[in-house]
Parts: C-alpha cells; structure tokens; sequence
C-alpha cells in the first residue's frame, strides 16, 4: 500500500479518534472510550508504520541513538525506548487535551514531560533531558499546579456535572480537530518524503566544527593563542567530549549573542511577572465578579455560593 | 531503500514531535479553561523539544539540543507571566473560562 | 555677482517672497503686526533699488539679458521650463513701474490701513502680489509666467475679498477670480499651441523664431532659436498653420480677462471692494496691465496672424468707449475711476494693437501713475468722510482738503490729457497718433478698422476728460456740504492716533503727510512722465526691438513724413477735445453749477443717463445668458449626481457593509475563534505549500 495513504489514512482515524474523546459536558460512555482507544491506537501504529516505511535521509541515526562510536548497530533496547515513550507521550498528551479536570490534565502533563526526557536520551542528548525533567516537571508543572490549586474550586465529589462548565465541554471540537490534523498530515507528508525532491538539510558535524570555525578562532588571533598557551586545557578533541560539554562548547562560542537575549528576555518576564502581580483590583470590581453569577461560572459549587467575597471564595478553593 | 519496523529513523521522531504538537494546538483551541490552555501551549513546545533534538542528532551535531535551551528560556517567562496574568483575570472576575474575556466583540 | 549684474534680478521676487512669510507670521503675533508695512515696503524697496541699479546694465545690453537660471524647475520631454529672468527694456519699464507705485502704494498704505484687524494680512498679500508680479514680468518662459499670472490672480483675490465679513467683498472676490480664470484657460491653450510649434516656451526661443517667420528668413539666429525656427518651419509645412494662428488668440483671451476688456471687463469694477490701495495698486496701476505686457512681449505672434491685432484693435475700441460712457453715469467715486481703468486700459490696447508697443506701454506707464494717484486720492476723501464716496453728497471740499484737492486735479488733468504738461497728454497722443498711422499704412477693412478705432478713441478721450473733471468739479467746488458716511472704514478707528479723545473723525480731514508724501511723488511722476519720456521717445528706445514693422514706423528723427504729419496734427486734435471736454464740463458741474446733488444731464436725458448709470445692465446680462443657464444646469446636474450617481455608489458601498456584516461575527472576541481561525490558516499554508512542492518536485 502506498505509504502516503497509509499517513493520510492514519490522520483521518486519528482525527475521528481525538474527536470521540472531546469532552462534551457529560461522562463519555465506556463503549465510546473504548472505540475511540482502539481507532486511536491503530491510528498511532499506522503513523508509525508510515514513518518506517518511508526511510528519511542517508544518516544512520543509530550511531547518535547508541551514544557510542558511528558503527555500533541498532540495538533492539533503543527501539523498543523509542515505541514505548513515543506512545507514553502520545497517549498523555491525548489525556492532556481530553481530561476535565485541570489537575488531572497537568499531572498528565508531567508525564509527557517524562516521556520527553526519555525520548531526549534515546537521541543521545542526556543533559537536556535531565534539564526539562528539572526545568519543566520540577518547576513550571510545579508553578501550574499552585495555580490550579488557587484557581479552582475542586469538586467534592468525581462527578463531571459538578464541574465548572467550562473545564467539562470544548468548544469547536470538530473544527479544531479538523485544522490539526490536516496541518500534520502535511507536516507528515514534508518530513516522511523522500530528501532527494528537496535535498538535505545541510549541517555541520562537531567534528567539522572544532576542525574548521573553532579551529580557525584558535588560531587567527594572537591573543586567543597567548590564552591556549597559558592554560592547562588540552585542545579540543570532539571524540572525547560528553554531551553537556558539546553543548556549553556550542552554546557559548555558538550563540552568544542569543544568550544575551535570552537573558534580556528572562528579565522582562520576571520584571512584567512583578508589575501583574502587584496590579490591584478594584474591590468593587472584585465583588460584582463575585456576586454575578453569570460571570463566576464556577460556582456551581455550594462553598462557593455560600461566599460572595472574593477572599472567602478562594480560602475555600483551598481546602 | 526499504527499512524495516525495526529500524529508527528521524521520520519516527519527527512524527512523535509532530502529534504532539498538533495535540497541543488543538487543545489550545478547543479547552476553555485558561490555565490548561497555557499548558496546551507547553505541550507544543514538548513536540519542538522533539524534532530539535532529532534534527540534532540527524545533523551530528548539537545546534538543534542548544536551541532547547531557548526554548525552556521562552517557556519559563511566558509561563511565569501568563500565570501571572491567569491569576490578575480571575481575581477580576472569578472564572477561568477565557471566554468570559470575550470583550473586544466586533 | 555684483549688484549691478542683470541676474540679481532674479531675486526681486524672493524678497518680497520673504517679506510675505514674514507678514503671514506676523498675523500670528497682533502686537507685532504693526511691523509689516515695514516688512513688505522695505520688501519693495529693495527691489525697485535692484531694478534700478541693473537699469544701465540691461538697457546698456542691447539685446535682451536672458542669465543662467536661478533655479531649475521644470525640464521634461523637451519641455524647459527653469526659473530664469528675461531682461529687457519693456522688462525694466514693466519693473520699474511695479516696484515704483508698489513702494509709493505700500507707504500710503501703511497709514490707511491703520487699525484694520487684517493689517499684517494685508502686506502679506501685497507681498505674495509682488513676488507674482515681478515673476509675470520677469520670466523667461510662458509657463513660469503663467505661474506669476496665477499668483497675481490669487493675490487679487484675496486682497478684493480683504474684508471677508462682507458679503460684497467675498462676491467682488469670487467674480474677479472666476472671470480670470476664463482667461487663464485660454493662456493656458495659447501656451499649449506655442510649445506645439515651437517645441520651446522660452522667449529666447520662440521669439526670434517667430520674427524669422515673419521675414521668412532664418539665418543668424542663435542655436536655441533655429531649433525653434526649424521645428515651427517642419510644423508649419505639416498642416499646422491653424496653431500659429490660434496661439495669438489664446494669448489674447488671457490678456483680455486680466486687463478687463471686453467681455471679462465686469470684475475689474466689482474688484473695487478691496481697500482703495489695493485697487490703485493691483486693479489700476500694475496687475490689469499684465495683459498688455503679454501682447507687448509676444508681438511677433500677433504679427503672424493677420486677423489678431484687427480683433485686439476692435476689442480694445469698444471697451474703451463703452467704460468712458459708463464712467459717465457713476454717482461712485471709485466706480467712477474703475470704469475709467476700464476704458484706459482699452487705450493700451489700442496702442498695443496698432503694432505699437511704445504707445500701449508709455500710457501703461503714464496711467499707473495718474490712475493710482486718483485712486489713493479717491481713498483719501473716503478715509476722511468715513466711507462716503457718492459725488452727490460731497461739495466744496476744497477747503477742508486743500492737498488732496490740488492732487486729485492733478490726476485729473493727467487722466484728461490736459495739453503739454500731463503725462496723460502726451501718451494718449502717442497711442491716437500710431493708431492713425496704422490706418494710412495698411488698406482695405484692416484700415477701416483702425479709422474706426482711432474715432473711437477721439471721442473716449473727449468723454474721458468730461467726466473726471465732473467728478472733481463735483467733490471740491461749490459750496461746502457733505454726508459722513456710515461705513466706518478699517482705518477708521486709526483716527484715535491722530486726534485724541475725538473718537471718530466728525469733520472732513486733510490726511498726515506719511500719507500724502507718496501721493505727491505721484502727482510729479503724472505731470512730468510724459515731458520726460513723451518727446524724448525714450520709451521707444526701450521697447526697441518688440516688433519690426513698428520699428519701421517708429516716431522718431527718421520718420517718414505722412507719419510725423499724423503726429502733429494729434498733437492739437486731443489738445483741443480735453480742453472743450473740461469746458464742458467746467459749465455743467463747475463752481457755479445750476443743478446740486444730482446730474444736469439726467435731466435731460434721463433714459439715456440711466441705461450707463445701470452700466447698460451687462452684469444683468451675463446673469441672465450665462449664469442663470449654468445654474440651472448645476441644478441638474445636482439632481443627476443625487439620484443616479449617489444611488450607485451608495449601491456600491452596501456591498463592504454587508460583507463585514457576514464577516463581523468572526470578529467575537472569542480566544478560541482567533485561535481556531490561526490553526486553519496555518494548516492550509501548510497543506498549499506542500501540495504546490510535491506538484513541482
């Protein structure tokens, strides 16, 4: 069968699967779970043969997966961590997307997160793996959390009518659902097709690197040469480099001006992070919101209708 | 050239990448809640994780896994100012469905 | 560059161009606006300084001083159109008498207009009309005259409708302007028809072209000008002698509607408006004579055609008697001296006409004196009486304003043509006499029409001296009695200066000497102008050169005698008809005078008398043939426009209001429908792209 149809194919199954799954303000009934976790997962195994079958590029990615020398062969392990996070994440990311309860969809998040990392070292790039583990489970997902915890009121029992309206139906699930998957099938179709009708992606090996640009800094300057000459560091050998040690190398003689920017970037979210949060409301703003009860959606609950005033309103939330 | 099932390739990654990404933007788009939105937005940043670090080891170098340092750079400030921004809005009006923001109507 | 060299010439109308900024931002600042008569005569001065002291250069030269340009303006497809200066003796003449009464008009001014609420205003457009003017007499191509032409035309405007508050000055002002521009149309198709045959609009160009086809002979002209030979000879064998012939014509409409002739003459009266220095300034003394400086300085055009001068001829008679005769029957003192600027500046026609630019522009000079000394004295008895100006109810004045008395009788001589002493005399006599000459010099109807024209011209000369003088008689002899008027001038509150605690001024006044210094200046200039430039024939020594066949005829040692002949019998002729006329006039209006505060001959002939005095109802006319019919169209076309052409576009505009009506709601300040809307214009970027790649790989 054609390859190409196999992906189209396997984005029209998944898009009907995604689409069974959207929340629609009710519990989903088991039947329909059920049916769309069978077309979604053979959707998934469909993309995945697809990606088989069409072989991208001349370059063994099975040295890097290795993590060792260019020539080892495939392992079966790299394979198998390959299927099994790329479906975790997969699968997390679905829950993500589809769980009613904003608590429920962070925690799913971590382990996309996870799945991620792991997916990060099977490509042979352990420090940033360990870095998102850190950065976005340890922190951001952290930050999410206590803002979900602040924000909304969870219900006292698990029962999805009892949910704000907002967190238990979508909204434009076809036409959404519709839009995606048309963009990754075209997305799919670029990335799967053969690299001669547009050629390859043009890099630049480490080796080539350090032999030519770095080399080149290293020796065109005197000063650069007083400084090789005056520390004890060996010259670069890219053999010999870990992972983290290649990045810092790239990061810093690569990017600097990026780091820069990046710096300028994180000072402005911490400078604008303070000016929100220091941003008072009008108290009467604050209670009109409170006291509509069109506006608060989410007193649905009775501890929230017991509390008109704001600040009661989210001491409860935080019970 | 033929591969079999049990071959990887930077098709399977990018193809992980990919549905992560879409997943996201589709979340984004039909989730009402404000706060899981934002995290729809992380999620397609996960997808971008992805293919950079398999363009990376495509390419036999480590440009794609420095770009995710930028990346992480990017999704901690918008994360710390949307929520900051999550926060201001509902204490304004004690609901996080982004439509009760629907003040610029046409 | 010295400040002889003809090319500082060209900054004339710079200065003055500064001095109007400097007066438009005085306008800003009233505390300060006192200063802008300063502004704008020191203006003025500066340029009659320059124009006096390249005279000797230009006039020296010969030929005519056509300098590098100062600046480029406009050179495109053939067309070369740069800010340059064309110097000659009619230039220098032209020059002279702008700048001059502009200087004299400027300092009467600044002491008339005292008080007004507009003074900087005022000498703001006075400066924009200087630096327009000095540009139209300047300029060394059609184009950038008809800038300058332009310019003048607004200046007029905006100095007639001055007193905007007044319904009739704001009417005088959109008439003068819309009449004008009639004539710029046919300026602007004169122009047209000259680039056509000559490919040039420069005069170094297309003049000694067109004296070369006039003598047929083409040699030793310079390179600019035996292009312009060449291409009109090429044009000319090629079917377009009807351009040549229509340029003269086109020319002719322009000159007419600025100068007043016939049938665009009905602004210059309504123009009277604008504050009396205005009128003896632009609509007496310098801009109404801008069209006999154009006919003057394409003479050789109008030689080409042989029906051109005839038609000016004919005009320029006609419109002579007819203002004259209707000058007769003004009760207004102004509209006495509008219409009179109407009839003389038919003189200049005639003289232009009867090929003699020597004649047309000696009594351009000689009237810009007299004219726009009536005119300021006109201004003075207004001034003094509060706004009065109807003869009937001013007498004997002669007392109360002795100075203003003997300089109006000075104007009046002059304008009368009083034998041997006035200017008038002695160019009025020029423009008969050539015309006469004409006459005997050519045959058949052409020498029908210039007899006709020059009887025309002894009797408007007759008419002429009668009733100025009627008007004089009639202001300052008698006994004394007068009316103030209610029309409490601008310069009116100017009076507390002068008298203290008086307020207003309840008795007649004779004005300060600020104000009267320029009017003697111009009584000396129209007395002695013509001994200086009429016998001398220094004025022809000038115009040297405009035309060939008149330099054949030209009045001088070397005339032939039939001419010198003609010549001295004028010399006698209008002696005789101004004295009879002043008799006349002397028995009917003078000191012992039977009927007041009316006119003997109204009562006589009281049909007659009020036809003239309704000015033959031509203004009723044209509002009947040409106004009522153009308003009725514009109601038409006003009902067309409303229902058919608003329907449809209003037709159209429903189609963007639906369409945003059918577009709005996606437009809801929903999140998710931006957001959605984004995913799907991305997805199908996305798809397009890779569809149109795979379809190209």
């Amino acid at each position: 069968m054609n390859a190409q149809l196999v992906l189209y194919l396997a984005s029209v199954f998944g898009a009907i699967a995604l689409w069974l799954l959207m929340p629609r303000g009710r519990a989903l009934p088991w039947w329909r779970s059920g049916l769309a976790a069978m077309i979604g997962v053979g959707a998934l195994g469909a993309g995945w043969l697809s990606a088989g079958v069409r072989w991208w590029g001349e370059v063994d990615l099975a040295g890097g997966l290795g993590g060792g020398g260019g020539d080892a062969g495939l392992s079966v392990l790299a394979v198998a961590y390959y299927y099994v996070f790329s479906g975790v994440a997969i699968l997390s990311a679905v829950r993500v997307i589809t769980h009613t309860k904003p608590v429920y969809s962070a925690l799913w998040f971590v382990m996309v997160v996870v799945a991620t990392s792991g997916l990060l070292v099977s490509l042979a790039a352990e420090f940033m793996a360990f870095a998102m583990l850190i950065i976005y489970g340890g922190a951001i997902l952290v930050t999410y959390m206590f803002v979900i915890m602040l924000a909304s009121q969870s219900s006292p029992e698990d029962v999805i009518e009892e949910q704000p309206e907002y967190d238990r139906a979508s909204t434009e699930p076809v036409w959404a659902v519709v839009a995606g998957f048309v963009l990754l099938a075209a997305l799919l179709s670029v990335g799967f097709d053969s690299p001669t009708a547009y050629g390859p992606a043009k890099g630049m090996s480490d080796g080539e690197i350090i032999e030519t640009r770095l080399a080149e800094r290293l020796v065109v300057t005197a000063e650069d040469e007083r400084r090789q000459a005056l520390s004890s560091t060996p010259a670069v050998d890219a053999t010999t480099l870990s992972n983290s040690e290649r990045l810092g190398l790239d990061l810093f003689e690569g990017h600097p001006l990026a780091i820069e920017l990046a710096g300028v970037i994180l000072l402005v979210a911490l400078i604008g992070a303070v000016v929100i949060a220091k941003t008072k409301v009008p108290e009467e703003i604050a209670r009109n919101a409170a006291a509509t009860p069109g506006a608060g959606g989410a007193t649905v609950t009775p501890t929230a209708e017991a509390g008109p005033d704001s600040p009661e309103v989210l001491g409860s939330t935080r019970s | 050239m033929e591969q079999t099932i049990s071959s990887l390739t930077f098709s399977h990654y990018f193809l992980t990448g990919a549905v992560l990404f879409v997943l996201g933007m589709i979340g984004f788009i039909t989730r009402r809640n404000m706060i899981v939105m934002f995290l729809c937005t992380e999620m397609m940043f996960q997808g971008v994780v992805v293919t950079l670090a398999a363009a990376a080891a495509l390419h036999g170098n480590v440009t794609g896994q420095t770009f995710i340092i930028f990346v992480l750079t990017i999704a901690a400030a918008e994360a710390a100012l949307a929520l900051g921004l999550v926060i201001l809005l509902f204490r304004r009006r004690q609901t996080l469905d982004a439509g009760a923001w629907s003040e610029l109507s046409g | 560059m010295s400040l002889f060299d003809p090319q500082i010439a060209a900054y004339i109308p710079w200065v003055s161009g500064i001095s109007a900024v400097v007066c438009g931002l005085l306008c800003l600042y009233p505390q300060y606006a006192k200063f802008a008569a300063g502004v704008c005569a020191s203006a003025v001065g500066v340029g009659f300084v320059i124009a006096l002291g390249i005279w000797g250069n230009v006039v020296g030269a010969g030929t005519a001083v056509n300098p590098e340009p100062l600046m480029r303006w406009i050179e495109v497809a053939g067309l070369e159109a740069n800010y340059g200066v064309y110097l000659d003796g009619l230039t220098m003449i032209m020059l002279g008498v702008v700048t001059g009464v502009a200087m004299l008009v400027v300092i009467y001014a600044a002491g008339y207009m005292r008080g007004d609420p507009g003074y900087a205003r005022f000498f703001a457009a006075v400066s924009i009309f200087i630096f327009a003017m000095t540009t139209v007499v300047m300029a060394d191509n059609l184009v950038l005259l008809f800038l300058g032409w332009e310019g003048v035309g607004l200046a007029s405007y905006l100095l007639i409708g001055h007193e905007y508050h007044r319904q009739a000055a704001v009417n005088a002002a959109k008439k003068a302007f819309i009449v004008n521009r009639i004539g710029d149309f046919g300026v602007l198709l004169g122009m047209f028809c000259i680039f056509d045959v000559f490919g040039t609009v420069r005069f170094e160009g297309f003049l000694p072209a067109a004296s070369a086809l006039l003598t047929g002979d083409g040699s030793g002209l310079n390179m600019e000008a035996a292009a312009a030979y060449a291409q009109a000879t090429a044009v000319l064998a090629d079917g377009g002698q009807w351009l040549l012939m229509a340029a003269p014509f086109g020319l002719m409409v322009g000159a007419f509607g600025k100068s007043a002739q016939l049938p665009l003459f009905v602004w210059l009266p309504d123009a009277m408006e604008g504050p009396t220095p205005v009128s003896a300034l632009i609509h007496a003394a310098t801009m109404v004579t801008s069209g006999v400086y154009v006919i003057a300085r394409t003479m050789p055009l109008f030689e080409l055609s042989p029906y051109a001068l005839p038609t000016v001829a004919i005009v320029a008679g006609a419109t002579a008697i007819l203002g004259a005769s209707i000058a007769l029957a003004q009760y207004d003192l102004k509209r006495v001296f509008a219409y009179s600027t109407v009839s003389q500046l038919g003189y200049m026609f005639i003289g232009v006409a009867a090929l003699s630019s020597t004649a047309g522009v000696f009594h351009l000079v000689s009237h810009a004196f007299f004219k726009a000394l009536l005119f300021l004295t006109a201004g003075s008895v207004m001034h003094a009486l509060a706004g009065q100006l109807d003869i009937r109810k001013i007498s004997g004045l002669r007392h109360k304003m002795p100075v203003t008395f003997v300089l109006m009788g000075i104007g009046c001589a002059a304008l009368a043509g009083l034998p041997v002493l006035t200017a008038g005399y002695w160019s009025k006599d020029l423009v008969l006499a050539t015309t006469f000459d004409r006459a005997i010099a050519t045959s058949g109807g052409t020498a029908f029409v210039y007899y006709a024209v020059g009887v025309v011209g002894l009797l408007t000369a007759f008419i002429t001296a009668y009733y100025c003088f009627r008007v004089w008689f009639r202001v300052f002899f008698g006994e004394e009695r007068y009316e103030m008027g209610d029309h409490h001038h601008g310069g009116g509150d100017g009076h507390d200066d002068d008298h203290g605690d008086h307020g207003h001024a309840h008795e007649p006044h004779e004005m300060d000497w600020g104000m009267n210094g320029p009017l003697v200046v111009l009584a000396v200039g129209s007395v002695f102008a013509g001994l200086l430039l009429g016998p001398t024939h220094v004025v022809e020594h000038l115009i040297d050169g405009t035309s060939a066949e008149a330099n054949a005829l030209r009045v001088g040692d070397d005339a032939t005698p039939y001419v010198k002949a003609v010549h001295t019998a004028m010399y006698f002729v209008s002696a005789l008809i101004a004295v009879a006329a002043v008799l006349v006039a002397y028995v009917l209006h003078g000191p012992k005078r039977k009927v007041e505060g009316d006119d003997p001959v109204r009562l006589r002939a009281p049909k007659v008398f009020g036809a003239l005095n309704s000015k033959l109802w031509i203004d009723e006319v044209y509002g009947g043939v040409i106004v009522y019919p153009v308003r009725v169209m514009g109601s038409v076309f006003y009902v067309v426009d409303a229902v058919i052409v608003d329907t449809v576009v209003r037709g159209l505009g429903v189609v963007p209001r639906l369409l945003g009506q059918g577009v709005r709601p996606a437009q809801s300040g929903r999140l998710h429908g931006y957001g959605l809307g984004m995913a799907l214009g991305v997805a199908a970027v996305v798809a397009v792209t890779f569809y149109a790649m795979s379809r190209g790989g």
